[in-house]
């Protein structure tokens, strides 16, 4: 096991009528190579705040963060793509032509790319709609054809930030089982926020919970299952009961402050 | 096919309306269809003016360079003023006040500044045809979705690949009516502009036969405009719709 992204006394706030609003402080954290890891946290935790740090799509106030021992300096699509809970699909561009987009800013020339693409969405059970504008996909095959588009990328670390918040119950558990096939197959690293216990438990390695505004760290859990995971299991209720402890407190200390 | 063949019904009953009215009342002044096409005839034929293609022709490169001006400035500024959020909010009010402001009014200053040839009418089409494509450009930026931004950065593009490849096309069905709308109150700028008083051209020749109360010249005359201005806009419908494809 190796450090694949180091996060380092990382702070970030923003400024509001009020004065400033601290989003993160004191944030350190090592993700190691090919783990998947969650961050878990009520919302205005602050954890989207801390994905796009590490993406380079924000910069911190104070502190760094290191990919493969390197800092970070803005977006860097050839370590680290990123998919988010709107899947952001360009409604021009066909499905096919989505995915190729990341290629086509890199300059691979076209029959490539065209391959890379439909490579990426037949298993993704894709086929036959590559030709087909978002408008005429469903929620769970937009967000199908986002991911294929982060994947066409081709980068070690996948940053997703609550990728499956806008499904339905079942299609959120389908999508995570496809994503670990999907992941068992690249070697990826992963950190994926979300506000699902259910989805933590069964996705990740590394559960690391987060405190309500500012968003520290307050507590982190290995997950001692192995895959596929029956949620069911006597370790998995036990962890969570102990995540619900955790965020139950912060959520009630969230909405006193009024968030 | 249904619709066109109403539309044809309609089309005949109203002329036939229009024919055994006007035969009623007075033919000179609601001339009817039957003293319509034979001047028609006369026109297109050379008799009533030798001069007519010139005529035509002068109101098309009136119409072609008032338009080309148009968009060059109308894009020009409405990006200027659509990508500088604090030069957008300067001047944006104040265009949309000018475009408030019935445009025919200008008219005689541009009369008075660049006299009764084309240029004038050049100008006017001009001056109507800028809003509507300045003002969509500054519309259509304001609707591009900030989340594609986001996710295109995070693939790694750079500012001219943001403008090139998710602002343009995002605002391009908004854009594109604008140029439409642009196009359409030019071709109205330099047709009213010669109406209102000019040495040659289709509006010219309106008035000229208004003038002389040759009532069916001037009514085929219309009918020559109304050819020429859906000729035009259908062209335009044409690329309007490729455009959007992709929408519903």
């Amino acid at each position: 096991m190796s450090t694949h992204i180091e996060v380092r006394d990382l702070a970030k706030s923003y400024p509001s009528a009020s004065g400033p609003t601290h989003a993160l402080t004191g944030i350190d954290l090592e993700v190691q190579r090919n783990e998947i890891l969650t961050l878990l946290g009520p919302s205005g935790c602050g954890k989207s705040t801390l994905l796009s740090i590490m993406g380079g799509m924000l910069r911190p106030d104070r502190g760094t963060v290191l990919i493969g021992g390197v800092p970070s300096d803005g977006p860097d699509p050839r370590k680290i793509a990123m998919v988010f809970q709107d899947p952001g699909l360009f409604p021009w561009r066909t499905a096919l032509e989505n995915v190729e987009f990341g290629l086509e800013l890199q300059g691979s020339p076209p029959g490539r790319r065209r391959g890379i693409a439909l490579g990426l969405l037949e298993p993704l059970g894709l086929k036959g709609f590559e030709a087909k504008y978002p408008r005429e996909l469903s929620g769970g095959m937009k967000q199908r054809v986002a991911i294929a588009r982060a994947l066409a990328l081709d980068s070690e670390i996948l940053l997703m930030d609550e990728p499956f918040g806008a499904l339905d119950e079942q299609t959120r558990l389908l999508m995570g089982e496809w994503l670990l096939g999907v992941v068992r197959q690249t070697r990826k690293t992963i950190v994926f926020v979300t506000h699902s216990l259910q989805e933590a438990i069964l996705l990740s390695q590394r559960i690391v919970v987060m405190t309500s505004r500012p968003g520290r760290i307050k507590a982190v859990y290995e997950v001692p299952l192995p895959y596929p995971r029956d949620p069911t299991a006597p370790e998995a209720t036990a962890l969570r009961a102990a995540l619900w402890g955790q965020i139950r407190e912060e959520s009630l200390r969230a909405m006193e402050s009024g968030l | 096919m249904r619709v066109l063949a109403w539309r044809a019904g309609l089309l005949a009953l109203l002329l036939l309306g229009w024919e055994v009215g006007a035969r009623q009342l007075n033919p000179l002044l609601y001339v009817p269809p039957s003293a319509v096409l034979p001047a028609l005839g006369r026109i297109l034929g050379l008799e009533a003016w030798p001069e007519f293609p010139e005529h035509l022709a002068l109101t098309v490169r009136e119409i072609l360079l008032a338009y080309l001006l148009a968009v060059s400035t109308g894009l020009g500024l409405g990006f200027l003023l659509g990508l500088r959020a604090r030069l957008g909010a300067v001047y944006e009010p104040i265009l949309a006040a000018l475009y408030a402001v019935p445009s025919v009014v200008w008219y005689p200053s541009l009369m008075l500044f660049f006299g009764l040839g084309p240029s004038s009418k050049v100008a006017f089409g001009f001056l109507l045809g800028f809003f509507p494509v300045v003002l969509a450009v500054l519309a259509g930026i304001r609707q591009v979705d900030r989340h594609l931004l986001t996710v295109a950065a995070s693939m790694g593009a750079r500012p001219r690949e943001l403008f090139v490849k998710v602002v343009l096309p995002a605002m391009s069905a908004t854009l594109i009516s604008g140029l439409r709308a642009g196009l359409a109150l030019t071709v109205v700028g330099v047709i009213v502009g010669e109406v209102l008083g000019a040495k040659a051209g289709l509006g010219y020749l309106i008035n000229y036969a208004y003038g002389l109360l040759r009532t069916p010249e001037y009514v085929a005359l219309v009918v020559i405009t109304l050819a020429l201005v859906m000729a035009i806009d259908g062209l335009a419908a044409a690329v309007e719709a490729r455009s959007r494809r992709w929408s519903a």
